[in-house]
């Protein structure tokens, strides 16, 4: 607890960081979310996943949404995609409300869904070609989004031949063809390995910088959260609601070595003390007391 | 404690064996009741509960009249041929006391013609020949001069006796047959002879082997069908009856897999259904559709439909909902997401299951062929088995599973062929795919090319100022 006492208040900001939050708060709203409930009807009763849920992302923005277990981001990003409907309020994407899902609104799962029986290529044509465009137009714009994804030498590959990070690229190669105006991803890093994950953020602050797209991501890695966002939705858990909006102070463009600053660390222990108030810390692992052999190198 | 080297090597607790001890272990899965067949065909001492008759006699006031092949039991034998020996003795004894029974004519005429299995199984009548009385009577004199032996089956000593004896009696009266100058005095019989010999219905390898043969080759009376055109008749049969099937069973299937609406709609009824036997429709199929293929097909139908619905239904639904979600995000309209992803992502299940089903049509196909005008490879069998020719019967069973392990095997692997992506292609499977969809990749991929030359071009004379 020392050592974070040296830390700088997570509101505090640079100059150039406020610039820039000012200029994105001037940016029309891309994601609109108002009094957003959930309720499912099980035989135990009525449990309230989601419970008034407001709040809006602008064009260009990268939104983070964590909470604990059981706070329903799931629930949320599935009713922002129009997966699910909710039990009352309303979404809006550029202002049109979302009545289901449709291809404005682009989704990349956790467990990347890519269609076994399309090659990289046909899996990344799929959204234009349901929209109509012409195969060789399409397949011209599958390349463009392969290459730009790395995968330029898989495009004929199957998914089963390629490894969770690769397949996790296609889908969202797949998902930007169709050129969405908000994307979400649903944990999308959840299932890949700690080096690939870190990988895949950077891959994927790259992609969101060449391209012009607003994200909604929904993690539960802290890290992850403060190194993507430009803000962070914190959502409590039975029911989930709004917890804070957090305007995120480092710096971009971000690197992995941010991960160590000061801003970096504030941010991160705060969203940590709102997940895991101070009050209800875990109680302590039951002490072993099994006498382990050879205690001198410990 | 170290296990001893085979159980390490061969028995393995849930994991694979290496490939050429699998392969092995597969051929001797075969082999291995080849071998249980042929130990208890060939080795006469293991089971053999039965006497085949190969010699037979008739007796005074018995009615039962057992031939030439027939079986006994091992235990009647010796009292079957103790009752000749005793009737023999009568006959000497009778002669001996000069009270001689006349009258016998006929009874020698019959008992002359003991002798002709023996004479046909060393080829020397034709089996045509058995009531050939005069060749016969030319067989009892070679015998018994030793002109002629018997070595398969030999004739057991005493019966060689009773040959002599038999034509000492016969060759003083008349050295050609002639039935005037048949004794009245009933001559000896020949005293039965046998080999051990298992029941009729588990003849040996090469009696089947034969037998097979014989009838794939056989020249068939005039308006009967060849072997081959049986084959091909009941070929058609189930493969009608499973098209026919497909035809309904898929598209249904598929939409109670997709739709709650279908799903509820025909799904209890049709789990009902499938529980009445498809045989016992066939008397109205025949009504219904009269003599012919027609209730043939209808049955293996009938019989594969009701499942082919449930089980597609059910494979249906096992497709990833999240797929599903994935399509609709990318703009996926309803029809399109039942084209575009439901039946091309259910395939390679639907595949398999069409092929367990096809085996289910071949156990229908047997009592298909059975309604109305029976017809097939079953008809040969059924008749074959009622005049209880097992050697006849098992060539054609064989062949039914043959056919139906073959097309599984080939099925199978075909799989691979045709669905690469599922990922359980063999490299052999894998390399036909490529050699098979090359021609249409290369064409596509030039056509592709071509449309978009000439998209570029159009664009360009469009964008082309209107004075140059």
């Amino acid at each position: 607890m020392t050592a974070s006492s040296t830390l700088p208040d997570y509101r505090e900001m640079t100059p150039e960081v406020s610039a820039r939050f000012e200029r994105l708060v001037q940016r029309p709203v891309a994601l609109e979310v108002r009094e957003l409930t959930k309720r499912f009807e099980t035989p135990k009763g009525a449990v309230t996943a989601l419970d008034r849920v407001s709040f809006s992302v602008h064009k260009r923005e990268f939104t983070c949404v964590i909470g604990p277990s059981g706070c329903g981001k799931s629930t949320l990003v599935r009713i922002l995609a129009g997966l699910e409907t909710p039990t009352s309020g309303e979404v809006r994407v550029y202002d049109h409300p979302v009545v289901g899902p449709g291809p404005d609104r682009g989704m990349v799962f956790q467990s990347y869904t890519l269609f076994p029986w399309l090659t990289v290529k046909e899996n990344v044509m799929f959204g234009p070609k349901m929209s109509g465009t012409p195969d060789f137009a399409a397949e011209r714009e599958a390349r463009q989004w392969i290459e730009m994804v790395g995968l330029s030498k898989f495009e004929n590959a199957y998914p089963h031949q390629l490894s969770g990070g690769m397949k996790q690229r296609v889908a969202i190669a797949r998902a930007l063809a169709n050129q969405p105006r908000v994307l979400f991803m649903d944990e999308p890093f959840g299932a890949l390995d700690a080096q690939t994950r870190c990988q895949m953020q950077e891959y994927l602050l790259e992609i969101w910088k060449n391209v012009d797209i607003t994200i909604v991501f929904i993690t539960h890695d802290l890290d992850e959260a403060v190194f993507l966002s430009d803000r962070i939705l914190v959502l409590d858990a039975n029911p989930g609601r709004v917890r804070e909006m957090i305007p995120v102070p480092v710096p971009r463009p971000r690197a992995s070595s941010q991960l160590f600053d000061p801003a970096f660390m504030a941010t991160r222990k705060h969203v940590d003390e709102l997940i895991h108030p101070p009050g209800t810390e875990k109680k302590e692992a039951p002490v072993l007391r099994m006498a382990a052999p050879d205690p001198d190198i410990l | 404690m170290t296990r001893p080297g085979i159980l390490r090597n061969w028995f393995l607790i849930r994991r694979d064996l290496p490939h050429g001890r699998r392969l092995l272990l597969s051929i001797i899965s075969f082999l291995l009741p080849l071998a249980v067949w042929t130990l208890v065909s060939y080795v006469p001492w293991i089971w053999h509960p039965d006497m085949k008759i190969r010699i037979s006699a008739e007796r005074e006031g018995v009615t039962t009249v057992f031939t030439s092949g027939d079986h006994v039991s091992r235990e009647f034998f010796p009292e079957f041929a103790d009752a000749v020996r005793q009737e023999n003795q009568a006959v000497l004894a009778a002669r001996a006391s000069g009270t001689v029974e006349s009258g016998g004519k006929r009874k020698n005429q019959k008992l002359l013609r003991q002798i002709a299995p023996v004479a046909i199984d060393h080829g020397w009548l034709p089996y045509t020949e058995a009531q050939n009385d005069p060749e016969l009577y030319k067989i009892w004199r070679d015998l018994a001069s030793g002109t002629k032996v018997a070595t398969d089956p030999a004739l057991s000593p005493e019966n060689l006796e009773i040959v002599r004896q038999n034509w000492a009696t016969l060759g003083a009266r008349s050295p050609e047959f002639a039935y005037r100058e048949l004794p009245d005095e009933p001559l000896l019989k020949l005293v039965p002879q046998g080999d051990p010999a298992n029941p009729v219905y588990l003849p040996a390898p090469h009696e089947v082997l034969k037998a097979g043969y014989r009838d794939f080759t056989a020249e068939v009376p005039e308006g009967e069908p060849t072997m081959g055109q049986r084959y091909a008749h009941s070929l058609r049969v189930i493969l009608a009856g499973f098209l026919w099937s497909c035809l309904i069973g898929i598209p249904l299937g598929i939409l109670c897999g997709v739709f709650d609406f279908f799903s509820k709609l025909f799904e209890p009824f049709v789990d009902f259904f499938r529980y009445m036997p498809a045989p016992t429709f066939s008397t109205l199929l025949v009504a219904v559709l009269l003599a012919g293929d027609a209730p043939k097909v209808a049955l293996v139908f009938i019989g594969t439909v009701f499942q082919m619905i449930l089980v597609v239904s059910k494979t249906t639904k096992l497709l990833d909902p999240s797929l599903l979600e994935a399509a609709q995000t990318l703009g996926a309209k309803p029809r399109q997401m039942i084209t575009r992803v439901v039946i091309p992502g259910i395939l390679p299940n639907l595949y398999n299951d069409l092929r367990i089903l096809l085996g289910w049509a071949w156990t229908w196909l047997v009592i298909a062929e059975l309604i109305g005008v029976k017809s097939g490879l079953t008809e040969f069998i059924e008749t074959q088995g009622r005049f209880r020719n097992f050697d006849r019967v098992f060539p054609i069973i064989i062949l039914i599973g043959v056919t139906g392990f073959v097309t599984d095997q080939v099925l199978s692997w075909l799989h691979g062929v045709f669905f690469p992506w599922a990922g359980k292609s063999g490299k052999l499977s894998r390399a036909v795919a490529d050699a098979v969809m090359w021609p249409v990749r290369t064409v596509a991929a030039g056509a592709r090319e071509r449309i978009a030359a000439d998209e570029a071009d159009r664009e360009l004379r469009r964008n082309r100022p209107a004075n140059s």
